[in-house]
């Protein structure tokens, strides 16, 4: 059994910062953080090495160099080894270029299943996955919060998936695309106090444009369909409004309000 | 004349005239022919919104069925040539949508919420980073413009009714690879979109939050949340309004504690009307609120459910 997850190092939104009054965003030391979609994906996979332990992990991402240190911090924890897809020829890459490179890698190599994040939390389109599936004619499904391991070793597994207002649990016939979401109740385990310093780096494995024999065009922003022209914060609108005490008069005027607009009799 | 192929929500009729009015704001008002792609037929007469309503031959293709909706759908495109396609940024639309862009060798933007005509180019505006940014995003090459469009976030104007067409399209998708076993309800399903009057919650009230159901059963309201309480695990997801979470238009919004990250607010497409209740009147909400009441959440809720109740009793 062999698992390849795709995984992808995202700045971590959290410590964005927003100045209210400059409008403007503060991004200064902003780390990486794998996103945790995609960290839940490698968590599932570890569920089932853990029941079947030939299970093979392999983990993918496509990003900078600087990624390394993540990826061997991840190959501390029984992933058995890591492709780093990394070309500055690559860079500006939208899903669609994205989706090419690696299914460029993709298609060869085996694999029993592909697990993903669902949403990254950079560009959170969630496209990667579905694209991915299309182009390699797999069938895919996005939201899985429980995979079954069982029928999963047997090669068609049941899973749960999230949706709005209900838990829906399909089967699929292997292989297939099954992309985590963080509501998904799996978490990485800590490294082990003795592999904390072990030296991992021999099995990060890093490929080029000239491995996947990809050209220019089909890559970086050439290769992209759409392109971001400008970001902005968004602009709120000022209102006309009324500022009210928490007290008697307040809360009548609070209430003639509602009354008037016919919220209340 | 422009070719709209818009796929339709089969549980939402709502979603369609939106994405009707993105395709009003992308062409402009008469030069438009629009074409609604229907998964489950349904024998009721077209309400006119569309100029044709296309089901498949085949009959019912399931939801979940990304991959055949896309090939149904690329067909369709190879017979009529579309200039633009789109698709409701549902759970089901967000897997078919880039489905159909691989297959057509195109572009997707997705979640849009805007937009704009900046000189000659189309920009489809969407949030990124969280929320935390808009980005505005063109499209390169060739092929029909592609995108899938956040829910609630173009309220219809009414378009001219039309005498909508029928067809039937020849088209057999082959059985998916994948078999739905069952579904089964999510406790208190009930969702804040569809909420008229919504009562939400945020930081400033994390240890009375369940104090809001009693504003919300005088005013038959639902109750929402920030993501702020939905993290610190008092509220559930499903529930949170903003960037991450829903989408929501309702008519009266009552922000209790809530301090209004640009996230957040990213939530509220269009609240006709915005009350805030805050300890600090400098708070980001309060600039965007109709009215403001400044001073404790939960004495606001006691003070107003009294006052509610006593025109009640009075027969008001
Ligand atoms: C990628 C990303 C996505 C995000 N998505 C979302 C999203 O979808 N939705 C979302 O909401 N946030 C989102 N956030 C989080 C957001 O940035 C904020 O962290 C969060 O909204 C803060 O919640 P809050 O305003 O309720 O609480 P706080 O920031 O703690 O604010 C509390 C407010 O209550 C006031 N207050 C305090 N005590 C009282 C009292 N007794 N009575 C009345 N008022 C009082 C305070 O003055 C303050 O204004 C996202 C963040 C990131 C990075
Ligand atoms: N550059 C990348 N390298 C590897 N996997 C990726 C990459 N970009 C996206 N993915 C995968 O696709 C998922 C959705 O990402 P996105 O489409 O960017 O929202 C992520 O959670 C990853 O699993």
């Amino acid at each position: 059994m062999k698992i390849v997850c795709l995984i992808k190092f995202v700045p971590d939104v959290e410590e964005f910062k927003y100045d209210y009054q400059r409008h403007v965003l503060i991004r200064e030391n902003l780390k990486q953080i794998l996103n945790p979609d995609d960290a839940c994906a490698v968590a599932c996979a570890l569920m089932i090495k853990r029941s079947n332990p030939e299970t093979v992990i392999e983990v993918v991402t496509m990003a900078p160099v600087s990624v390394s240190g993540h990826l061997e911090d991840l190959l501390r924890l029984n992933i058995d080894q890591a492709i780093l897809i990394s070309d500055i020829r690559f860079s500006g890459s939208d899903t669609f270029a994205t989706t090419r490179v690696l299914a460029r890698y993709l298609k060869q190599t085996t694999f029993d299943v592909i697990l993903t994040g669902t949403h990254s939390l950079d560009g959170s389109t969630a496209q990667v996955p579905s694209q991915l599936a299309e182009v390699l004619g797999l069938p895919q499904m996005s939201n899985v919060v429980a995979l079954d391991t069982s029928s999963f070793l047997k090669g068609k597994p049941s899973f749960d998936v999230e949706h709005d207002t209900s838990i829906m649990t399909f089967s699929v016939d292997l292989p297939a695309i099954l992309s985590v979401s963080r509501d998904s109740a799996y978490k990485l385990p800590y490294v082990a106090y003795q592999d904390l310093n072990r030296d991992v780096s021999s099995r990060i494995r890093v490929l080029s444009h000239q491995e996947l024999d990809l050209q220019p065009q089909e890559t970086g922003l050439e290769g992209s369909r759409t392109e971001v022209r400008r970001s902005f914060v968004k602009n709120m609108i000022k209102k006309d409004k009324v500022i009210l005490n928490n007290d008697r008069e307040g809360i009548e005027a609070v209430y003639c309000y509602l009354h008037e607009h016919g919220f209340v009799p | 004349m422009n070719r709209c192929l818009i796929l339709m929500d089969g549980n939402r009729p709502e979603t369609d005239l939106e994405l009707l009015e993105v395709t009003r704001r992308i062409h402009g008002e008469s030069q438009i022919y629009t074409m609604g792609l229907e998964l489950e037929p349904k024998d009721e007469k077209p309400s006119g919104a569309f100029d044709a309503i296309v089901n498949f031959e085949c009959g019912s293709v399931p939801p979940y069925d990304a991959a055949g909706i896309a090939m149904g759908a690329a067909a369709l495109h190879e017979m009529y040539g579309f200039d633009t396609i789109l698709v409701p940024a549902t759970f089901f639309g967000r897997m078919v949508a880039p489905r159909l862009a691989m297959r057509l060798g195109v572009g997707l933007v997705a979640d849009v919420t805007g937009i704009e005509h900046v000189g000659m180019q189309l920009e489809m505006i969407r949030p990124a980073y969280g929320g935390k940014l808009m980005a505005g995003i063109v499209k390169k090459g060739p092929g029909p413009l592609m995108m899938s469009i956040r829910e609630n976030a173009f309220p219809a104007t009414s378009g001219t009714i039309k005498q909508t067409r029928r067809i039937v399209f020849p088209f057999d998708h082959q059985p998916s690879r994948m078999t739905f076993i069952g579904a089964r309800e999510k406790p208190q399903a009930t969702d804040i979109r569809d909420s008229e009057i919504l009562i939400s919650g945020g930081g400033g009230i994390l240890e009375n939050f369940s104090r809001l159901d009693d504003l919300k059963e005088v005013l038959h309201a639902q109750v929402s949340a920030s993501r702020r309480l939905v993290d610190s695990g008092v509220a559930s997801r499903k529930i949170q309004v903003g960037q991450s979470g829903k989408t929501v238009s309702p008519r009266l919004y009552i922000a209790l504690g809530i301090d209004g990250s640009v996230q957040h607010m990213e939530g509220l497409r269009h609240v006709e009307h915005l009350i805030a209740v805050n300890t600090n009147r400098e708070a980001p909400i309060c600039s965007l609120a109709d009215v403001v009441v400044v001073g404790d959440a939960v004495e606001f809720i006691d003070r107003l459910v009294k006052r509610i109740q006593l025109q009640e009793l009075s027969g008001g």
